[in-house]
């Protein structure tokens, strides 16, 4: 029915846009915890898009780095410094 | 005013990129949809990385993007290299005078995660140890490499100071001095590596070149190419081993770093500052 | 009218570039300086995401897609060889994103110690309450 190229463009097409929105949540977002999690979502679905553009080096490194170390060391931040961005008013 | 001048260049952001995004994606890049063919350099590096009848021009690695991180392009891995490891003693400058102390007589049960979860992290600590030495090694014949298995691996010794705790990592040996002995030798045995041809080019009397990997046309010295009929690739399994273990031990130096409890810290910076 | 595989292409490159934006517009106007770190990494990562999208490489029949660029035989052919050449993606742009990966991640690392020290001196991270303050 559809060639297997529109199937892998649709994909590809599909994760950018998830990686849209999972952005500007992360960026609008005043809970700084919230923000990690939706970073690190954007992250999956950059992961995600390495492997169907045929890039697995990236991909092995991408995954630990920004799915593993970037958020564990934003929420060691986050427990020494402040949670919401703007004080503690919540 | 303030508000309206902000408003104002927020919108031309928005505009503005609104605008770039619909030029490059409508052919702004050139074409609206990839060639089908690659450029010039790169159909060169796809000929030459594992090209058994062009033996003094090839570089002997199946996997290309190892080959031109280390091989061809080796000169950039090692700057990469530098500004990581700058970054690291920047961090540890910061940090200066600022140590945890075990207490001497400290029961390590009491610290930590609750026994099931501390069970389940020692099979886990053990698997990923593998996989990522897995990775690290056969990174001249699959996608892999050294940083690929460095990081991997620096999951381990976060995920132990986060359940066990800062005084059972260091009580075994973990510490900032000795990672950061690991994290030079690595350095040093990368820079070895790239020496060695040069070395064993001055003692047999023929012309080599800095980071040269297999024999060339004019610099007849090199590493062999294949052990026991498997492609080795020379200096890459050497650099990629040294680089994984320097990469290891660097991030386990920042998480150390990171995992200081505050109160030590207040000690240092003299009782703490009165923050208004 | 316009092509599906087109069209889907250029939504793909038009969320990439809003990404960019959105990134950009996170950097400049939120105040917390954890928020802007948070923002630069995902602008790098968007940036290195532009470049693979580059080294990409169309499919020449609707069942043969591009390869990865390892060569998977052993003791290869000269059909193989060029059969390789003309199926493989562009390697060069993958070996400069691992670079750029390993400097954004040595940036970010020492941004965080910078953020540290500057929460520990001045009990705040807010670049408006650190602006009033002199020195």
């Amino acid at each position: 029915m559809i060639s297997p190229e529109t199937l892998v463009f649709g994909v590809l097409a599909a994760l950018g846009l998830i990686s849209m929105v999972a952005t500007f949540m992360a960026v609008m977002e005043r809970d700084l915890l919230k923000a990690v999690l939706f970073s690190a979502v954007q992250s999956t679905a950059y992961a995600f898009m390495f492997y169907i553009l045929m890039a697995p080096d990236i991909l092995l490194v991408y995954v630990p780095v920004a799915v593993g170390l970037y958020p564990a060391v934003i929420l060691f931040l986050i427990k020494k410094t402040e949670r919401f961005e703007g004080g503690e008013e919540g | 005013m303030r508000r309206a001048y902000k408003y104002a260049v927020l919108t031309a952001m928005i505009v503005s990129t609104l605008a770039l995004a619909l030029a490059v994606s409508a052919g702004g890049l050139g074409y609206a949809l990839p060639f089908p063919a690659v450029r010039n350099l790169a159909y060169w590096y796809l000929k030459t990385t594992y090209n058994p009848f062009m033996p003094k021009f090839t570089a002997s690695a199946p996997e290309a993007v190892t080959a031109i991180v280390w091989d061809y392009r080796g000169l950039d891995t090692l700057f990469e290299t530098s500004v990581f490891f700058l970054a690291i003693i920047a961090s540890m400058a910061l940090m200066r005078g600022i140590d945890v102390r075990v207490p001497k007589s400290i029961n390590l049960n009491k610290y930590g995660m609750s026994a099931i979860v501390k069970t389940v992290t020692k099979i886990t600590v053990a698997v990923i140890l593998a996989a990522s030495a897995s990775i690290a090694l056969h990174g001249q014949l699959t996608p892999g490499g050294g940083f690929q298995g460095g990081a991997t691996a620096a999951v381990a010794p976060l995920v132990i100071i986060v359940i066990f705790s800062l005084y059972f990592a260091v009580g075994s040996g973990v510490k900032k001095k000795s990672m950061l002995t690991l994290r030079t030798l690595g350095l040093l045995g990368i820079g070895v590596t790239s020496f060695a041809v040069v070395v064993a080019g001055l003692i047999l009397g023929k012309a080599t070149y800095i980071f040269q990997n297999q024999p060339k046309e004019a610099a007849p010295v090199g590493f062999p190419s294949h052990i026991l009929g498997v492609p080795m690739g020379g200096t890459l399994l050497l650099f990629n081993v040294f680089e994984f273990l320097a990469v290891a031990a660097g991030f386990t130096i920042v998480f150390l770093l990171l995992s200081v409890p505050e109160e030590s810290v207040r000690r240092v910076l003299g009782g703490g500052e009165e923050h208004d | 009218m316009i092509d599906v595989n087109t069209f889907l292409f250029s939504v793909l490159v038009f969320s990439l570039i809003m990404n960019l934006g959105i990134s950009l517009y996170g950097i400049f106007w939120r105040p917390s300086l954890v928020k802007k770190i948070i923002a630069l990494t995902i602008l790098g990562d968007t940036a290195n995401v532009l470049a693979i999208v580059v080294g990409y490489r169309a499919w020449i029949a609707p069942n043969r897609p591009p390869i990865p660029p390892v060569l998977t035989t052993w003791k290869p052919t000269a059909a193989d060889l060029s059969r390789f050449s003309s199926l493989a993606v562009d390697p060069l742009p993958q070996a400069l994103v691992l670079t750029a990966v390993v400097i954004g991640l040595a940036v970010t690392v020492f941004l965080v110690f910078l953020t540290i020290q500057v929460y520990r001196l001045h009990g705040t991270t807010d670049v408006r309450k650190i602006a009033k303050l002199k020195g």
